[in-house]
C-alpha cells in the first residue's frame, strides 16, 4: 500500500486519496483555523498575562498576597470544594439510576438534568433568591432561625452546585450505557453484593470518565460568575475570585484584576492538560 | 446437584419469553437448551441464575430440591458464563478468576495462598497458565471464553450455566472448544446447562437436549432420541439435514406423487395435506425403476467432496428439490449425469399433518 502522499510513479500521475483536498484548499482551511485560534484564544491569553505584569512582578505578587485576594481564593476553593463532591455523588447516582434501571420518570429525569445547561446562570441565581431570600418562600422561617443562605456562603455553594450539576452525569451516562449491565451481572453471579459490585466492577470501569467529568465540573465551579453574582452581596470577604476580579475592575484597578485573573487562567490551563492526559489514558486503556 | 424449574412464565412487556416451562436436570448432567433466537433459552438460563425472576407465583426454581426462587443471584452459587464473556476489563486474567473468591465475606474467604493455588489450578484446567498477567483485551475470543469458564468454576458452582458459550467464535475454534468442554465436563462433572442455536453443537456435546420454540419446550431427550425420533415437524426441521415432501394423507397412508406410504398416525376421514420428512441418507437412488414404489426425479447437481457424496434432485411431478446423501462407493456405481432421470425410494418416512 502506498501512503496518500506518495506520488504514483508507475502512471506518472500524482494521485490523491479520495478524501484529500487540493493543497490550496488545505492551506486555506488550516490557515483560517489557525488565524481564528490565534486572534480569539492565544492573543487574549497573552493579554491576560501582559496586563497582569504591566506594573511589574512586584505589583503582581502584592495583588495576589492582598488579604482580599486571598480571601477570594479561599472562598472559591471552599465553594468548589463543596459543590464538586456533591455533584460527583449526585451525578454518579443519577447516571447509575438512569442506565442500570428502568423506572417511571426516567426520561423526565434525563431531560431535567440538562436544565442547568439551558438556563442562564443569572436566572439560576435569582431562583435561589426567590426561594431562600428575605422575601422568598423560606425567607421568614430562615430569618426566624437566624440562618443565612442568600448573601452568604451557603447561597454561593447552592448556586454553584446548580450550575455545575450536569457535568458528571452527562459524562457518565453514555459511558455506562455503552458498557451495559453484563459486567455487573457477572459480578453478582460470582457472589458479589451490591456495594462490592459497585466498588470492584462499576467504579473501576468508569473511573476515567468520572475524573473527566469532575475536572470539567471543577473548572466551571471555580469560573462561575453569573449565578454567584446574584446570590452574593459583593461585600468584602464574600467575594469569590470571579467576583473579586469584577470588584477590582470596577475600581479601575485593571492590573490588579488581571493579576487575579491569571489564577483562573492557570486553572484553565491545568484543566486542559489534565483533560488531554485523561483522554490519552482512556484511549490507550480502552476503558 | 440437580436443578429443576417448574412452571416458569416470563414476559418482557407483551412479548412472552417463556410460557409454563418445566425442566429437570439431574446431578452431573450436561443439558443443551437448543432453539432459534427468541425461543426463550437464554431467559430460562437467566431465571436459573437469578438474573431474571418468573412472573407468576407458580414459577419456581429448585437447586437440589431446595427452593431458591426468592434467593438473590449472588447467593445462588450458579456459575454463569456470558455470551460475550463479560470479563472485567480492568483486571488481569488471574484477578478475573479470583474475583468470586475475593468478594466472599471475611469468614468464608480463603487465605491469599489458597486463592493463588486455586486460581492457578483453574488456569491450568483451562490451559491458560501462562496468561495470568494478561488483560482481557490481550486475549483471543477462545481464550476469553476459557477465562470466563474458569471464573465461573472458581466459585465451585452448584450449577454451571453457559450462554451461547461458543457463539462468537469462528468455526474451527468452536469445534475444538466444544470437544474440550465435553472433556472438561467428564473431569469435573458439575451439573451444566448450556444454551445454543447450533444443533450440531447440542447433539455432539450434551447428554440430553431440550428444544425450545417460542417459549415452550418442544421436545427433550438424548441426542439419539431427538435425532431419530423428532416429536414435531419443528424439531425435524430445526435439526436440519432433512427433506420435506408435500403430500396428501388419507386412511392411514400418505400419497406423494405416484407413491403411497403407510402412515399409521394418520386417521381416516377426508383427505388432508401432510408433510413427509425423510433424511438425505434414507433415500435410495436407482437408474432403473425398480419394483417398489419409487418417485421419478431429475439430477440438478452433484458433489462428491468429503467422505460422502451429495445429489441435488428435483421431483419430476412438481419440481420440489431434495437432497440425497450416498457413500462414495454408491456414487461411483451410479455415476449420475446432470439432467438425467433417476428413481428414488424413500425409507424411514415420518409423516405429520400439515400445519401441526
Amino acid at each position: 500500500m502506498k501512503s496518500a502522499a506518495t506520488p504514483n510513479v508507475v502512471s506518472g500521475v500524482r494521485h490523491r486519496s479520495p478524501t484529500a483536498e487540493s493543497p490550496f484548499v488545505r492551506w486555506l482551511l488550516i490557515g483560517g483555523a489557525l488565524l481564528f485560534l490565534g486572534l480569539f484564544l492565544v492573543v487574549p491569553l497573552l493579554a491576560v498575562f501582559a496586563q497582569a505584569f504591566a506594573k511589574g512582578p512586584g505589583f503582581y505578587f502584592k495583588t495576589l498576597a492582598d488579604p482580599q485576594s486571598l480571601s477570594a481564593i479561599k472562598l472559591t476553593l471552599l465553594t468548589a470544594g463543596i459543590a464538586v463532591p456533591m455533584n460527583c455523588v449526585f451525578g454518579l447516582a443519577a447516571a447509575w439510576a438512569i442506565t442500570k434501571f428502568t423506572f417511571p420518570g426516567r426520561n423526565i429525569l434525563t431531560t431535567l438534568m440538562d436544565l442547568p445547561f439551558s438556563v442562564s446562570p443569572v436566572i439560576a441565581g435569582l431562583v435561589y433568591v426567590l426561594v431562600f431570600g428575605a422575601q422568598g418562600w423560606f425567607g421568614p422561617w430562615l430569618n426566624a432561625h437566624d440562618l443565612r443562605i442568600i448573601y452568604a456562603v451557603p447561597g454561593l455553594v447552592l448556586a454553584t452546585t446548580f450550575v455545575t450539576f450536569p457535568f458528571v452525569a452527562r459524562e457518565l451516562i453514555p459511558l455506562m450505557q455503552a458498557q451495559g449491565r453484563a459486567d455487573e451481572e457477572a459480578a453478582r453471579a460470582l457472589g458479589a453484593g451490591g456495594w462490592q459490585t459497585f466498588w470492584r466492577v462499576t467504579l473501576p470501569a468508569i473511573k476515567w470518565g468520572l475524573l473527566y467529568g469532575v475536572i470539567l465540573c471543577n473548572a466551571r465551579a471555580m469560573g462561575e460568575f453569573g449565578a454567584v453574582s446574584v446570590v452574593s452581596n459583593n461585600t468584602q470577604g464574600q467575594n469569590t475570585v470571579t467576583l473579586q476580579i469584577e470588584t477590582l475592575y470596577k475600581d479601575f484597578n485593571l492590573t490588579g484584576a488581571f493579576a487575579l485573573a491569571t489564577v483562573l487562567t492557570f486553572l484553565a490551563l491545568i484543566t486542559i492538560a489534565l483533560k488531554a492526559w485523561i483522554e490519552r489514558k482512556e484511549t490507550t486503556l480502552k476503558l | 446437584m440437580s436443578v429443576e424449574v417448574r412452571n416458569i412464565t416470563k414476559k418482557f412487556g407483551a412479548y412472552p419469553a417463556l410460557y409454563d416451562v418445566s425442566l429437570k436436570v439431574g446431578t452431573g448432567e450436561l443439558v443443551a437448551l437448543l432453539g432459534p433466537s427468541g425461543s426463550g433459552k437464554t431467559t430460562l438460563l437467566r431465571v436459573i441464575a437469578g438474573l431474571e425472576f418468573p412472573d407468576t407465583a407458580e414459577g419456581r426454581v429448585l437447586f437440589h430440591g431446595e427452593d431458591v426462587t426468592d434467593m438473590p443471584a449472588h447467593k445462588r452459587r450458579a456459575g454463569f458464563a456470558f455470551q460475550h464473556y463479560a470479563l472485567f476489563r480492568h483486571l488481569d486474567v488471574f484477578e478475573n478468576v479470583a474475583f468470586g473468591l475475593r468478594v466472599r465475606s471475611r469468614r468464608t474467604r480463603p487465605r491469599e495462598a489458597e486463592i493463588r493455588e486455586h486460581v492457578e489450578r483453574l488456569l491450568k484446567l483451562v490451559q491458560l497458565e501462562s496468561f495470568a498477567k494478561r488483560f482481557p483485551s490481550q486475549l483471543s475470543g477462545g481464550q476469553r471464553q476459557r477465562v470466563s469458564l474458569a471464573r465461573a468454576l472458581a466459585i465451585e458452582p452448584q450449577v454451571l450455566l453457559l450462554d451461547e458459550p461458543f457463539g462468537a467464535l469462528d468455526a474451527k475454534v468452536r469445534k475444538e472448544l466444544r470437544q474440550w468442554l465435553r472433556k472438561l465436563h467428564e473431569e469435573i462433572h458439575v451439573t451444566t446447562l448450556f444454551v445454543t442455536h447450533d444443533q450440531e453443537e447440542a447433539l455432539e456435546v450434551a447428554d440430553r437436549v431440550a428444544i425450545l420454540r417460542e417459549g415452550r419446550i418442544e421436545q427433550i431427550g438424548t441426542p439419539d432420541e431427538i435425532y431419530d425420533h423428532p416429536a414435531t415437524p419443528f424439531v425435524y426441521d430445526f435439526l436440519g439435514n432433512v427433506n420435506l415432501f408435500a403430500g396428501r394423507a388419507r386412511e392411514g397412508a400418505v400419497i406423494i406423487g405416484e407413491i403411497k406410504i403407510p402412515a399409521p398416525g394418520m386417521t381416516g376421514g377426508p383427505e388432508t395435506p401432510a408433510a413427509a420428512f425423510v433424511r438425505p441418507h434414507d433415500i435410495h437412488v436407482t437408474r432403473e425403476r425398480s419394483g417398489t414404489a419409487t418417485l421419478a426425479a431429475r439430477v440438478r447437481h452433484s458433489h462428491a467432496a468429503g467422505a460422502l457424496a451429495h445429489l441435488e434432485l428435483e421431483r419430476l411431478d412438481n419440481g420440489e428439490p431434495f437432497t440425497v446423501q450416498l457413500s462414495k462407493e454408491q456414487f461411483r456405481q451410479l455415476r449420475p449425469r446432470l439432467g438425467e432421470r433417476v428413481y428414488v425410494e424413500l425409507r424411514n418416512v415420518r409423516v405429520f399433518p400439515e400445519g401441526s
